[in-house]
């Protein structure tokens, strides 16, 4: 190293630098300068998002919008059919979900042979790219066509097909932090392979599972493509007619949106801030939940 | 906590899989609500057909030139009868014709009678009733800062969708409007994206007015349009109108109402500049109910005659199965629609919808009669 030695307690890009002509501190700030271009560029849009939601929002999220239905032509009337729809299919949706894949995780985790782990593993993620749409157009081939009737329970299933791949590849991954000395451990003491994994793996990921769950949920929450053509959406009030077209906050938020009528566009503009609190409710009870634990 | 894991899992498996159950039953069975049969027998004349006593949830999707009206209606007829559940979807004339052909509503809705090639295209044995239920204008909406009043007249307004009249200062809008001042801005063309009757009524007025239309983009719910930006919707043409400087667009006369934007006065076939209106659009009705063909598949009514008459006058209709699967949506779909062709009637005026003239009111009650349930009608005469 030719140039002034630096002091022995220098960070190591102090150390490297110190020996750099001019051109390259000219270079090494301008790459510099640029990347923190870049990571502005991306919570700009982010920052926005949130600003607009709320400023516009904030009036439009009341009471009225909570309690009441929607009523013709805009006026007095709310989202309570779209909330109620939302938690009602996006948790039915959960409950299909949430075995299927941790018990896909768990057997490619696991129990997969290396061929088979990679054929699962590549499948969910093509899943997990497959534009929703597609996931809406597949389900109302098979869920509405036949029984001649937009359901909610479709929606449902629509949404659980794009959960089911979340859940798999985060279980999957968690399941493979859990250090091997506990599995061996506890198959030392007699307990059979099947027993281990419920009760000492799992268990000890359970946190990091959580936080799988959780994602699939809040995209689930957020979907407005699978639903047009599943459960439709809907003017009432729909509790447990899952034989029956229901509406989500997000259809709401579409059909709203577009509106010629000002109140209408308030009251998307409120429905957006619900769903915005609900998905970051979720999420952030998520990360206060999985402090302990191996996490994703 | 190592013991009870496995156990919550299974239990959770268990809870997921009734639910599936309960629910993949649900969607066949939970609709054909009870309704006693023979209870309450179907009362002939002028008494209007039975309400079903049991919980019945209707489905039906289509139109939007209408769905303000039908919100109205279906919340007004589900206070009265509030075991009927009636849910109306606007997603467009196409789409009300595409779902009644793939049968997964109840009833559809169109403003654009069903073509030859549509019906042909209905599953084998299915028949459909047109049931006209109001008409209503199809207006040109504008939004140009400072400008309030516009007249057009057909070949104008064919310039403009077509995209040969691209500034609003043009000589040709100029000459139709002396005393107007008219920006030099570009004209941006808002029209429908989806399938729609609304624009089956306009470029029918266009091709009427227009062999340049006519011989190009010609009519339909779904044309090639020359230029302009496409919108979902009535809702989404006025929403697109309104949030456009300098755009021009169609809707049904009520999204106009509801956008708070300007419409342009079109000249008539008595040469007339007349703005888009109730009595506008009765005027054209009257002088056409003579003619009202058999089958109710009446095309919008073009340059009818009349000095008051609007130009582009349309039916819009409910589209139901003549063969209802289910007794209890059978017979409760005939109770909306009749006390939609009665007292609804007296609805329509407030909300820019014109009632139906009384011989096509009259020819519309009395074709609920042939709706049938296994061979049977359902309201018999």
């Amino acid at each position: 190293m030719i140039g002034a030695v630096p002091a022995r307690d220098a960070t190591l890009a102090e150390r490297l630098r110190a020996g750099r002509s001019p051109r390259r501190r000219a270079v090494d700030r301008a790459g510099r300068g640029l990347a923190l271009a870049a990571t502005l560029a991306c919570v700009v849009p982010l920052a926005a998002v949130l600003f607009f939601v709320v400023a516009k929002g904030a009036g439009a999220l009341n009471l009225d919008l909570l309690t009441k239905p929607a009523k013709a032509l805009g006026t007095g009337g709310g989202a309570l059919q779209s909330w109620l729809g939302t938690v009602q299919m996006v948790g039915l949706a959960t409950l299909i979900a949430v075995p299927v894949g941790i018990a896909a995780g768990i057997y490619v985790s696991e129990f997969a042979g290396h061929r088979a782990a990679r054929a699962i593993r590549f499948a969910s993620d093509v899943m997990v790219g497959v534009p929703s749409i597609l996931v809406g157009i597949f389900v109302y081939v098979l869920l509405v066509l036949p029984f001649r009737q937009f359901n909610a329970f479709a929606g449902s299933v629509a949404l659980a097909v794009i959960i089911v791949p979340v859940i798999q590849r985060t279980t999957e991954e968690v399941l493979g932090l859990v250090p091997r000395e506990l599995r061996e451990g506890s198959l030392a003491l007699g307990v059979p392979s099947w027993r281990t994994t419920l009760s000492v793996v799992l268990p000890t990921a359970r946190a990091g599972v959580l936080t799988g769950v959780m994602l699939g949920v809040a995209r689930a929450a957020g979907e407005t493509a699978p639903l047009l053509f599943t459960a439709l959406g809907s003017r009432l009030v729909n509790i447990g007619g899952f034989g029956e077209p229901m509406d989500s906050l997000t259809l709401f938020i579409y059909n709203g949106a577009r509106s010629p009528i000002a109140a209408l566009n308030d009251q998307a503009w409120g429905a957006a801030l619900l769903l915005l609190l609900l998905v970051l409710g979720i999420n952030v009870s998520v990360r206060l939940r999985s402090m302990g634990g191996v996490r994703a | 906590m190592t013991i009870t894991s496995p156990r919550r899992l299974g239990a959770l498996a268990l809870v997921a899989a009734v639910a599936v159950g309960a629910c993949g039953g649900g969607a066949t069975a939970a609709p054909s609500a009870s309704s006693e049969p023979g209870a309450s027998p179907a009362q002939t004349g002028a008494a209007g057909p039975a309400v079903p006593s049991g919980t019945v949830s209707l489905t039906g999707a289509g139109a939007t030139f209408p769905a303000p009206l039908y919100q109205v209606w279906f919340e007004q007829f589900g206070t009265i009868h509030p075991n009927i559940k009636i849910d109306y979807q606007a997603i467009g004339s196409g789409g009300g014709i595409k779902n009644i052909t793939s049968q997964t509503v109840d009833f559809g809705a169109s403003d654009a009678p069903m073509k030859d090639d549509e019906i042909a295209a209905l599953p084998a044995g299915t028949k459909i009733l047109h049931v006209p239920t109001a008409l209503g204008a199809v207006v040109v909406i504008f939004n140009v800062p400072g400008l309030t009043d516009l007249k057009l007249d057909g070949p104008t307004t064919a310039g403009i969708f077509l995209g040969t009249i691209t500034k609003w200062n043009d000589p040709a809008i100029a000459a139709l409007n002396p005393g107007v001042t008219l920006p030099a801005s570009d004209v941006v063309v808002v029209h429908r994206s989806d399938g729609s009757g609304t624009t089956n009524a306009f470029t029918a007025y266009l091709a009427a007015v227009s062999d340049a239309w006519k011989g190009g983009p010609g009519v339909g719910k779904d044309v090639q349009w020359p230029t302009g930006i496409g919108a979902k919707g009535n809702d989404g043409v006025a929403a697109a109108t309104k949030q456009t400087s300098g755009a021009i667009g169609y809707v049904e006369l009520q999204y106009a109402a509801q956008a708070g934007l300007a419409t342009a006065a079109l000249k008539n076939a008595d040469g007339a500049f007349v703005q888009g209106s109730v009595d506008g659009v009765t005027a054209a009705a009257d002088a056409a109910a003579a003619s009202f063909p058999a089958d109710f598949r009446q095309d919008p009514i073009i340059n009818g005659p009349g000095a008051a008459t609007y130009p582009i006058a349309s039916f819009t209709f409910l589209l139901l199965y003549v063969d209802q699967k289910d007794q209890a949506k059978g017979q409760a779909l005939i109770a909306l629609v009749y006390w939609a062709l009665t007292d609804g009637q007296a609805l329509e005026k407030g909300l820019g919808y014109a009632p139906l003239p009384a011989a096509v009111q009259a020819k519309a009650i009395a074709a609920l009669h042939t709706i049938t349930f296994g061979g049977a009608p359902i309201w018999p005469e």
